[in-house]
C-alpha cells in the first residue's frame, strides 16, 4: 500500500525481472485448452480459443536472447529487436506500427536473457494482417535493413539505456549483481541492454548476420489466443508462414550450467549520488521449470512479498530501519535463477544492522519453515498473480509461448499453477535452508555521497556493461496514453 | 530500400490482407445504485474476469486538507489498511494476502482512491476487510508515527527521480501559492512531519462517510449474490450526509519560459513542458484527445517521428492530458475543472538544445499547415479500435467508470466518447491540439546539467531561463 514499497516490489518483477509466476489454464472460463501444431519448415504454432472479447493475440517467441551475444557485442540481441521494427520487403518504415495501430491494435517487443519476444493485440477482425506482418519481417527483414536504420536506432536504444539505467539512482544496480553473480565469461554474466561502447561497435553485418543466425521459423513458437476460428488461423498461418525456408545456422548459447551453491559471498561497494542506503543481493536459485523453483518462489513469498512478508514485518514495521523491503524471483531456465533482495534503509540506518537482520529472518525461516498459514497466504498471491497473467489473450499467448520454447511444451503451461499448490511447507523450508544463505549470494552496497564528492569519483565506480532482462518496453494496454517500443510513463 | 540492402526472396510474398467483418463492441454499461447508508454502488459483470476489482472513491479532496498539514489524505489513504476494531495492523494485511487480494489507496485532487483486486471465490471476504478499513480504522499512534517517518523517508527518492522531481517544479510553476495544486500532493518534509494520529483521524471524520463515497465492482460475478455481499460489508458503513464541497477555480500561469533544475554531470535532461487546459466536461475534449495524440501519442506521432525515429536523440517523447481535478457540471456557466496538457520525455544531455529547437519547430509546422486527413483518419482508427483490448480487464474498466465518477461524468461518458472521436474532424482535432499547446505559452521545465544546457536554450527563445537546485 505504501508507494515506495509497492515501487521496488514492481522493480523487481517488472523492470529487472518477468513475472516470476505462471500461467496455467484453468483460468478465467476454465477447461481452456491449446492445440499445436507444427508447419514443414520447422515452425511451432499453439492455438487457444477465447471468445468472450472479440480480441485476438498474436505472440511469437524467437530463442535468441542476450545469452547469445558474443564478447565485444553485448545488446546486439536487443537493438535488433528494434531493427525489426524497422521495415522488410512489403512494409515500410515504421508500417509496422502505423498498420497495427491504424488497425486498432497495440503491440511491442522485449529481449531478456534467454528469448526475445513481438506481440501485438488486435481486434479479432484484424487478426490476419498481425500474421502478414510478422511473417514479412520473418522471411524478408534483410531486404530493407540499412544503415540508416542501424545508427538511429543505435542512438535510440543508447537513449533508452540513459533513460532507464544510467540517469536514475540505483538505475545500474541489476546489471551490477548480474555481473556479479554469473561469473566473467558466463552467458548470462552480462545484461541485455549492452554496453554502450558495444552498443557503438555494432555494424550492419553484425545484424545481418544476428538474423541470418537466429531469425528461422524452426527457431521460434508463434501462439495465438483469443476470439479465432482455428481451422481458419492455421491456414492462415501456413499462407503467410509456410514458404520461409527454416535452416540450422543456429548457435547453441554457451553453457549456463554453474554450481548449486556460489560457495562464498561475493561483494561490491558502490559509492554514487543516490538517496539513501540500499542493500540488494542476488541468491542463486534452482533453474526455472523445476519444482524446487516453485518452492523458491514461495519461499521469497512468504519473506519478501507483500506487506506480510517476513522482512516488511520485521524491517518495515517493527525495526523501522527501512522504507522498502522485498524479494522478487528471476526465474530463468538456461542458468540457476536469481532470488532478488532489495532493501532501502530509512534515514541514519546503517547497512550492517539490515544485514544482520536479513540473515537473522532467513536463518529462522531455514530453520523452522513456513507456517501454515503463511503457505496459504504466498500460495493465494501466487494464484492472484496467475489469474491476473491469464485475464488477457496477451498473457495467456505469451505464457504458452513460453513453456513451448523453454521447455518443449506449451501445455505445462496449462497446469503450471497446480504444481506451485502443490508444493509442501517442508520443501519450501529445504529450498530456503540449502541456497538462502551468506555463501550463495552476491551483494550490492550502495553508499550515498554528496554531488561534489560524486563528481570528484566519476568514473571509478563506473561498471561498463549491460542490463536487464525485459528489455523494451512495456506495451501497457494501448490507448489514450498507451506505451510501444518507446518510452515508459 | 537503400543501396546497401540485399535482397532475400526465397519467401512467397502476399498481397496485405483485408480486415473481416468487426465485431461490435460497446463500452460496458454499469448499473448503478445506491445503499441505505447512501453509498453508491456501481456494478459490472465482465464474463471471465475472475480477478474482481473494487474502485471506491472518497470525496476526500486535497484542497480540504489543513492548512500546514499538506500530506494528511495521503498518510490517511495508507492508514486505512494499518489496523481496524477487529484486526491489528499485520493482521490485517496477512487476512487479505490470505484472499489473494491486493490492496491499494492513494490521495489525489479529487478525492481518496482506494483499489481491491481479488479472485471472485474470495470477494466476500475481501470486501468484509475493505469494508472494516472505510468504516472503523484504527489509526493506532504507532502506525501513523511510522507512516510519516516512512513518508519522510521516502521524498528524497521521489527527488532525486528525474520526472517526478520536473512533475514537482512544474506544479510550482504553473499554480499560484496559495492554490494547494502548486504543492506536492503527498506534502513536503515540513508539512508532513506536523502530522500526528489526531490530525488523521479529524481527517477522516470530516471527510469519509460513505454518503459522499461511491463504490464501483466490476468482474465475473456469476453465481454471487452481490446485493447479499454489499449489505453484509460495505452495508455496514454508517455515516451522516455532508454537502458537497465546492471545487475551486484552477488558475495558472503559463508565461512561456524555461526552469532548469540543475542536476550537475546528468547524462539526460528530462523535459516536461506543459500548461492547462478543458478538462472532460469540455466539448473540445474529443478533439483535443485526437489532436494530441497526433502530436504525441505513439511511436509514429509528429513528436518521435522526427525526435526518435528520425534524430535518435530519445528513446520516446509523449504529448497527453491528463485531468487533474474537474466539478460538477451547472445549470449556468458550466463546469470548474481543468487538465494539465504536457510533453514529457528525456533525451541525452547534449542534444538537449536541438531537440528542444525541433519539439518547438514541430508545434510550429502543426500551428502553420495543420494536421492531415490520413492522421487523422488513423488517430481515430487506433483510438476507437484498441477500446475492446483496453478493457479487457476488470481493472481497467473500474479505474475508467472510478475516474468517470469523481470527475462528475456520466456513467455512459466513456461510451459517447469512442462515437464522439469518430465523428470529429481533421479541421477540430487540428484547432484542438494547436490551442492546447501554443508555443508562446508553454512552460518548460529540465532536468538536467545547467552547466551544459542552459545556454543551447537560452539561444532559442523559448522564454527566460532560470536555474534552480534541489
Amino acid at each position: 500500500m505504501h508507494k515506495l514499497a509497492t515501487h521496488i516490489r514492481l522493480a523487481i518483477e517488472g523492470t529487472y525481472m518477468p513475472m516470476g509466476h505462471t500461467a496455467t489454464a484453468q483460468a478465467g472460463s476454465g477447461g481452456l485448452t491449446a492445440t499445436e501444431h507444427r508447419l514443414s519448415n520447422g515452425l511451432r504454432v499453439v492455438l487457444s480459443e477465447d471468445h468472450l472479447t472479440p480480441v485476438a493475440a498474436v505472440c511469437l517467441w524467437y530463442d535468441v536472447g542476450s545469452r547469445h551475444e558474443v564478447k565485444g557485442r553485448t545488446g546486439l540481441a536487443h537493438l535488433f529487436e528494434h531493427l525489426m521494427f524497422q521495415g522488410s520487403e512489403q512494409v515500410h518504415g515504421n508500417g509496422h506500427f502505423e498498420l497495427v495501430q491504424g488497425a486498432g491494435g497495440s503491440l511491442n517487443g522485449t529481449t531478456s536473457f534467454e528469448r526475445t519476444n513481438y506481440f501485438e493485440t488486435m481486434p479479432a477482425h484484424q487478426l490476419e494482417l498481425a500474421l502478414w506482418l510478422e511473417a514479412d519481417r520473418m522471411g524478408s527483414l534483410l531486404s530493407a535493413l540499412d544503415e540508416e536504420s542501424m545508427e538511429n536506432q543505435r542512438d535510440v536504444v543508447k537513449n533508452e539505456r540513459r533513460q532507464r539505467y544510467d540517469n536514475v539512482p540505483y538505475g545500474t544496480a541489476f546489471e551490477r549483481l548480474t555481473a556479479l553473480s554469473y561469473p566473467a565469461g558466463h552467458p548470462y554474466h552480462h545484461t541485455p541492454i549492452g554496453s554502450m561502447a558495444d552498443l557503438d561497435a555494432a555494424t550492419l553485418e553484425d545484424a545481418r548476420n544476428f538474423f541470418r543466425t537466429y531469425y528461422a521459423p524452426n527457431n521460434a513458437v508463434l501462439s495465438v489466443v483469443g476470439d479465432i476460428d482455428p481451422e481458419r488461423t492455421l491456414g492462415w498461418i501456413e499462407k503467410y508462414f509456410g514458404s520461409i525456408p527454416g535452416h540450422d545456422g543456429k548457435q547453441p548459447p554457451r553453457d549456463g550450467s554453474l554450481p548449486d551453491i556460489i560457495g562464498e559471498q561475493l561483494r561490491e561497494v558502490v559509492r554514487e549520488e543516490v538517496p539513501a542506503r540500499a542493500l540488494m543481493a542476488a541468491y542463486r536459485l534452482p533453474h526455472d521449470g523445476t519444482r524446487e523453483s516453485d518452492a523458491a518462489d514461495l519461499a521469497l513469498t512468504v519473506l519478501g512479498g507483500g506487506e506480510s512478508s517476513r522482512l516488511h514485518n520485521r524491517l518495515v514495521r517493527r525495526d523501522r530501519t527501512a522504507v522498502g523491503a522485498g524479494f522478487g524471483l528471476l526465474r530463468l531456465a538456461g542458468a540457476p535463477s536469481l532470488g532478488w533482495l532489495d532493501v532501502k534503509t530509512s534515514s541514519g540506518v546503517e547497512v550492517p544492522v539490515i544485514e544482520a537482520a536479513v540473515d537473522e529472518e532467513l536463518a529462522r525461516f531455514a530453520a523452522e519453515g513456513p507456517t501454515p498459514e503463511e503457505m496459504e497466504r504466498a500460495q493465494a498471491q501466487l494464484e492472484r498473480e496467475w489469474l491476473d497473467r491469464l485475464g488477457t489473450v496477451a498473457g495467456r499467448a505469451d505464457e504458452l509461448c513460453r513453456f513451448a520454447v523453454l521447455f518443449g511444451d506449451p501445455q505445462l503451461a496449462l497446469t503450471a499453477v497446480d504444481r506451485v499448490l502443490d508444493v509442501t511447507a517442508e520443501e519450501v523450508r529445504a529450498v530456503a535452508a540449502a541456497r538462502l544463505r551468506p555463501d550463495n549470494r552476491a551483494v550490492l552496497v550502495y553508499e550515498p555521497v554528496t554531488p561534489e564528492a560524486a563528481e570528484q569519483s566519476a568514473g571509478t565506480g563506473q561498471t561498463d556493461r549491460a542490463d536487464e532482462t525485459e528489455q523494451t518496453e512495456q506495451t501497457g494496454r494501448a490507448g489514450e496514453a498507451g506505451q510501444e517500443v518507446g518510452a515508459d510513463r | 530500400m537503400s543501396e546497401t540492402a540485399e535482397t532475400l526472396t526465397s519467401m512467397e510474398f502476399h498481397p496485405q490482407p483485408q480486415p473481416g467483418t468487426a465485431t461490435p463492441w460497446d463500452f460496458p454499461a454499469p448499473e448503478r445504485g445506491t445503499l441505505e447508508n447512501g453509498l453508491t454502488v456501481l456494478r459490472c459483470h465482465r464474463p471471465g474476469q475472475q480477478v474482481v476489482a473494487v474502485e471506491v472513491f472518497l470525496a476526500a479532496p486535497l484542497d480540504a486538507e489543513p492548512e500546514g498539514l499538506d500530506g494528511v489524505a495521503t498518510i490517511m489513504a495508507r492508514a486505512l489498511s494499518e489496523g481496524t476494531d477487529k484486526h491489528a495492523a499485520e493482521e490485517f494485511a496477512a487476512e487479505l494476502e490470505r484472499c489473494g487480494a491486493t490492496l491499494d489507496a492513494h490521495a489525489d485532487h479529487p478525492g481518496v482512491r482506494v483499489s481491491l483486486e481479488v479472485p471472485v471465490s474470495r470477494l466476500p471476504k475481501a470486501l468484509g476487510l475493505l469494508a472494516e478499513a472505510l468504516r472503523a480504522p484504527a489509526f493506532p499512534e504507532g502506525e501513523i508515527e511510522r507512516l510519516v517517518r516512512n513518508r519522510l523517508d521516502e521524498i528524497p527518492h521521489e527527488t532525486a527521480n528525474p520526472g517526478r522531481r520536473a512533475a514537482k517544479q512544474l506544479s510550482k510553476e504553473l499554480f499560484p501559492a496559495a492554490s494547494r495544486m502548486s504543492r506536492p500532493r503527498q506534502g513536503t518534509e515540513e508539512t508532513v512531519a506536523a502530522i500526528d494520529a489526531v490530525a488523521v483521524r479529524a481527517f477522516y471524520e470530516a471527510h469519509v462517510r460513505p454518503a459522499t463515497a461511491t463504490a464501483v465492482v466490476v468482474g465475473d460475478l456469476t453465481g454471487v449474490d452481490l446485493d447479499a455481499v454489499l449489505a453484509d460489508t460495505l452495508g455496514d458503513w454508517t455515516g451522516d450526509s455532508a454537502e458537497p464541497r465546492p471545487v475551486p477555480a484552477i488558475t495558472a500561469d503559463d508565461t512561456g519560459r524555461v526552469v532548469i533544475v540543475d542536476r550537475p554531470g546528468a547524462v539526460q535532461t528530462q523535459l516536461l513542458i506543459g500548461r492547462i487546459g478543458p478538462d472532460r466536461h469540455d466539448p473540445v475534449w474529443a478533439a483535443q484527445v485526437l489532436g494530441t495524440y497526433c502530436l504525441g501519442g505513439t511511436l509514429t506521432s509528429r513528436l518521435d517521428r522526427v525526435l526518435r525515429e528520425e534524430k535518435g536523440y530519445t528513446y520516446g517523447v509523449r504529448a497527453f492530458g491528463q485531468v487533474l481535478r474537474s466539478g460538477a457540471q451547472t445549470p449556468v456557466g458550466g463546469a470548474s475543472g481543468a487538465a494539465m496538457l504536457a510533453i514529457s520525455g528525456s533525451v541525452d544531455t547534449p542534444n538537449t538544445g536541438p531537440a528542444l529547437e525541433d519539439l518547438w519547430k514541430v508545434l510550429r509546422t502543426l500551428a502553420a499547415e495543420g494536421l492531415t486527413d490520413a492522421e487523422r483518419d488513423v488517430a481515430v482508427q487506433n483510438l476507437v479500435g484498441v477500446a475492446p483490448l483496453k478493457y479487457e480487464t476488470a481493472a481497467s474498466v473500474a479505474a475508467t467508470l472510478a475516474d468517470q465518477v469523481e470527475q462528475h461524468l456520466p456513467d455512459d461518458y466513456q461510451a459517447q466518447m469512442y462515437a464522439r472521436l469518430a465523428e470529429t474532424g481533421t479541421v477540430e482535432a487540428t484547432a484542438a491540439v494547436v490551442s492546447a499547446f501554443p508555443v508562446d505559452r508553454l512552460v518548460t521545465v529540465l532536468v538536467g546539467d545547467a552547466s551544459q544546457i542552459e545556454e543551447p536554450v537560452a539561444a532559442l527563445g523559448i522564454g527566460e531561463v532560470t536555474v534552480v537546485t534541489g
